[in-house]
């Protein structure tokens, strides 16, 4: 594990901005189609950031009338939407499993293993506590006192991993298997690569995360 | 996803196109193009080429793949064969309808091209109908899908998966209860897996 994070950082030196740019839309297009939220990639988020500072400033060199200029904006602007609908994405899925994502992120950030920025955290964890007082507020506070509790994790909404998603074999990966729910029939697939699959999230969310699978 | 969305990540693929003017190469983020040469042909992406396009300063060259010839044999093999056959590429649908939209008179015999590929598209999802039928009908909850293209994933996105995970509550919820009465668990779920 060691290693690879170390190698990473050492390739991310030489990255090419098409190639952030590639990793951010498969990031974008795999946080849209899964059901729970997928590991933070902050990193390639804020290179591209810089690298459309850079751009807009050498934009702003060039004459408004210069057909070059629109065409630098036109893909600024086609990125931007990436990103943006990329971040809201992780927003609204932070906002919809509010208390689960807390309650595992605290988990993982004690193992260095955490899904969220920083300030993705410290947004869940005050969206969770404006959820709180407004219910304390307005029901709580006003109900009997032997109701007043404020059971947090009776509220929890959990994604749907069981829920069926679509992907396509970035490299082939042998032998995942497809747990019958009963236990008495459990099925073995091979994913080749290039192949595409319609199979339960959670037999296969590792892969995502991982990048060998896409979803589609 | 929406229908838009998936147009907007084809619209990366690479065109072909005749440009009426001028310039030099020009550094994208997404690579570096050009330069470009009034008259000769060059490689952009679709979205620049739509772009240009609709700016008049380029015509579009249509792809190999968009010829007659070559369109009358995709849909022959895809008539013949009870799988779905390899499409041109991943996103042959938005290429047409953003080339045939944007630059028709580009194109010879845009219409005859047009009518094909809503013929090729029209077989494909009958195909793709009949398939998730079966597999709803054998219980299933794995399907392989080689060869569909992301639209066409896509299309039937809002039944298929919905429909597997209802089916899947259905199956949990059976089982529970004739566990519960029969105190056995011998149901035997024949033919999880159907290949698309």
């Amino acid at each position: 594990m060691d290693t690879e994070d170390l190698e990473l950082s050492d390739e991310e030196e030489e990255i090419t901005a098409d190639v952030v740019l590639k990793t951010i839309q498969n990031l974008w297009q795999n946080e849209r189609l899964s059901p729970e939220i997928l590991p933070h990639r902050n990193d390639m988020v804020e290179c591209m950031l810089g690298q459309i500072q850079h751009m807009e400033r050498n934009i702003n060199k060039l004459p408004k009338t210069d057909l070059r200029a629109s065409i630098h904006k036109m893909e600024l602007n086609r990125i931007k939407y990436i990103i943006c609908n990329y971040l809201k994405t992780r927003l609204d899925k932070i906002e919809k499993y509010c208390i689960t994502i807390v309650n595992d992120e605290k988990q993982r950030t004690e193992s260095g293993t955490n899904y969220l920025t920083p300030s993705e955290f410290r947004y869940a964890q005050e969206y969770l506590l404006s959820i709180e007082h407004h219910l304390k507020e307005t029901i709580l506070n006003r109900v009997p006192g032997n109701m007043q509790a404020f059971e947090i994790n009776k509220m929890a909404i959990v994604p749907a991993l069981q829920s069926h998603v679509f992907l396509k074999a970035n490299e082939t990966v042998n032998g995942i298997v497809l747990e019958d729910h009963f236990g008495d029939q459990d099925e073995e697939i091979d994913l080749e690569e290039g192949s595409q699959h319609i199979l339960q999230y959670k037999f296969i969310a590792d892969l995502v995360k991982n990048g060998k699978v896409q979803l589609v | 996803m929406d229908p838009y969305e998936i147009e907007f990540i084809g619209e990366n693929r690479i065109a072909s196109i005749i440009p009426n003017f001028s310039y030099d190469k020009i550094y994208l983020i997404c690579g570096e193009f050009g330069p470009f040469r009034a008259g000769l042909p060059m490689n952009v992406p679709l979205w620049l080429a739509v772009m240009l396009k609709q700016k008049q300063k380029c015509r579009i060259v249509p792809p190999d793949w968009m010829e007659i010839d070559n369109l009358e044999n995709i849909k022959e093999e895809e008539k013949r064969s009870r799988f779905f056959t390899k499409m041109p590429h991943e996103h042959y649908m938005v290429e047409a309808k953003l080339i045939l939209g944007a630059a028709s008179e580009d194109i010879p015999n845009a219409s005859e091209i047009k009518t094909i590929i809503k013929d090729i598209w029209d077989i494909r999802m009958s195909k793709l109908r009949t398939s998730m039928d079966a597999l709803m009908k054998s219980g299933g909850s794995y399907g392989r899908l080689d060869h569909l293209t992301m639209m066409e994933i896509n299309s039937v996105k809002p039944l298929l998966p919905s429909a597997m995970n209802e089916l899947l509550k259905i199956q949990m919820t059976s089982k529970k209860s004739t566990s519960a009465t029969l105190n056995s668990s011998t149901f035997s779920q024949s033919g999880t897996s159907q290949n698309m």
